[in-house]
């Protein structure tokens, strides 16, 4: 398995069509197809190479950092408060997860408690941020396997999480609404007669998505049994979030890693057994459900308070280092600062889910068919500004 | 199952010198570069510490030296650890570790071309995330570049 063809590595094809190997390389009918960097596969700008043989592929060689924007750099050179904004920039799909990781590890960093109000505040919007980013992924999933109902049906519930998210931040991609010790401003009025009829609604609307796409019966023949990888694998490869717990990882930061008020709260992490493509969507379902469950929890114990804690103006947390981390849609998200004690931080690094994640491409993707490719790419459910940051 | 305290015991026995750095609460153990490729095999196989988060590096220059972080969680005490390893800024060299945790292939190629930092043994060691004609190492303090303009300090 970790025989790499020192063919596919060693030369970079050109950027479009096939290219045939040399004659003194190719074994059989082996050639090269490329793929990207543009691409309506790949949902992103990024590039494999995929050495075939007729319609089997052999080795998977991905390219990426095309919109490598070198953002650790730049943190360097910002203030704590500064690099907020930019967090949501590097996964425009799941922003209040990467805010909710940074701010989380530069009040630990300060010994900054926050208030109750806060830690249930970031949790209703963490959820919220989770239902819509695993709506997006469903209704592009479905357009990747030529299924176009459900992106209608998907983008009629991500619209109206959108919009409440909209209207509490301001922004609907790139919210950039927490602040280190709470929130930029408190949740307006209407937010919760608004939010409790969509989580009345929702529950049926997630059933609907799951008979109309993932219990269906075209899905299900080109997902069940494709692109397995296997637990240990998986660990290994470092992949986390859905695509881990697909392979039978019962493992998610919310619980084994606790931070906010996750401990408190009631769920179940849904675990698949095969660790197919279909179990990674199946997942996904799942946790939707839960987040429900969870939206509900946190509305109703929502308390009394402040929207921010008394936070310094000028950030300057003591020398020392933290790693805080969430778990976004895709996985764990983690922030690595490194503070020397001055107002910028010495390092910030991001761990980001679907770099790991995509790093065992190669190893679900090799012997399958070229059209396993498309299905086994969209369930890993890649942001690609996070792959490069 | 292995318990947290269990884990804790065990990584003070292995590494006499184990302390926390401020803040974090992770154990962090300093190791000679020819150690590290035992101690993170020893660390996975004995105390199941199964999957590596991330590499990266600081790069230290007031010490001359670049140091490269590995950070360490096991699914099954549910702890973390922290194995840092020091090195020579001008001969930065340490053995790659990506047969026994294979995320590592991607993290050692970002944290070579980023901080200069060599890893032998290496199955695939491109650039990853840089252009090829780049040179020097973005992440190194000391690195200048004509686009790279530093901001006006903030009063």
């Amino acid at each position: 398995m970790d025989e790499i063809s020192p063919t596919a590595r060693g030369t970079v094809p050109a950027l479009t069509g096939v290219t045939r190997l040399p004659a003194a390389q190719a074994t059989s009918d082996e050639f090269l197809l490329n793929i990207g960097p543009q691409h309506p596969a790949t949902h992103g700008v990024l590039r494999v190479v995929v050495t075939m043989d007729g319609e089997v592929v052999k080795d998977i060689v991905p390219h990426i950092g095309y919109v490598h924007r070198g953002l650790e750099k730049l943190f360097e050179n910002r203030t704590y408060e500064q690099i907020i904004p930019f967090t949501d920039r590097t996964d425009y799909l799941s922003a209040i997860a990467n805010n909710f990781a940074y701010v989380m590890g530069v009040e630990r960093l300060l010994g900054l408690e926050v208030p109750k109000k806060v830690e249930y505040m970031r949790v209703l919007m963490a959820e919220l941020n989770r239902i819509s980013s695993h709506l997006l992924w469903l209704a592009a999933y479905g357009l990747d396997m030529g299924a176009f109902t459900p992106f209608l049906y998907a983008f009629r519930d991500r619209e109206e999480i959108a919009a409440m998210i909209e209207e509490a931040s301001g922004g609907r991609l790139t919210t950039n609404y927490f602040r280190v010790g709470g929130f930029v401003h408190d949740l307006p009025k209407g937010f919760f007669p608004r939010l409790r009829k969509f989580v009345a609604r929702f529950g049926k609307a997630v059933n609907e998505l799951d008979t109309l796409l993932v219990e269906n019966a075209i899905f299900v023949a080109r997902t069940r049994g494709v692109g397995s990888i296997g637990r240990e694998r998986a660990v290994s490869y470092g992949m986390t979030g859905p695509c881990l717990r697909a392979s039978n990882a019962a493992f998610d930061v919310r619980r084994d890693m606790p931070y906010s008020i996750y401990s408190s709260l009631d769920f179940e992490i849904p675990v698949g057994r095969n660790g197919d493509t279909w179990d990674r969507s199946w997942v996904r379902i799942e946790e939707m459900r839960q987040s429900l469950a969870i939206l509900r929890q946190a509305m109703d114990g929502f308390p009394e308070g402040d929207h921010r804690a008394r936070a310094p103006r000028n950030i300057e947390p003591p020398a020392g280092e933290v790693y805080s981390a969430v778990e976004g849609p895709r996985g764990e998200i983690g922030f690595y600062i490194v503070s020397d004690g001055t107002r910028k931080p010495f390092r910030v690094k991001m761990r980001k889910p679907s770099f790991s994640n995509f790093s065992a491409l190669p190893e679900i993707l090799r012997g399958l068919k070229i059209a396993d490719l498309v299905a086994v790419m969209g369930s890993l459910d890649l942001v690609v500004p996070e792959i490069d940051r | 199952m292995r318990s947290a305290e269990d884990t804790q015991d065990a990584l003070r026995k292995r590494f006499p010198g184990i302390d926390a750095r401020p803040v974090d609460p992770a154990p962090s153990v300093t190791v000679p570069p020819d150690a590290l490729r035992g101690d993170l095999a020893f660390l996975r196989d004995e105390l199941a510490f199964d999957f590596l988060v991330f590499v990266t590096a600081l790069d230290r220059p007031a010490d001359g030296v670049v140091e490269v972080v590995y950070r360490l969680f096991s699914h099954e005490s549910r702890t973390s650890v922290v194995v840092r390893v020091r090195l020579p800024r001008d001969r930065a060299l340490v053995p790659t570790v990506s047969d026994i945790f294979r995320t590592a292939e991607w993290h050692e190629r970002e944290t070579a071309e980023m901080f200069g930092v060599q890893f032998a043994g290496h199955p695939d060691p491109r650039r990853l995330l840089l252009p090829d004609n780049l040179d020097g190492y973005p992440l190194r303090k000391d690195f200048t570049h004509p686009n790279l303009i530093r901001l006006p300090e903030v009063p």
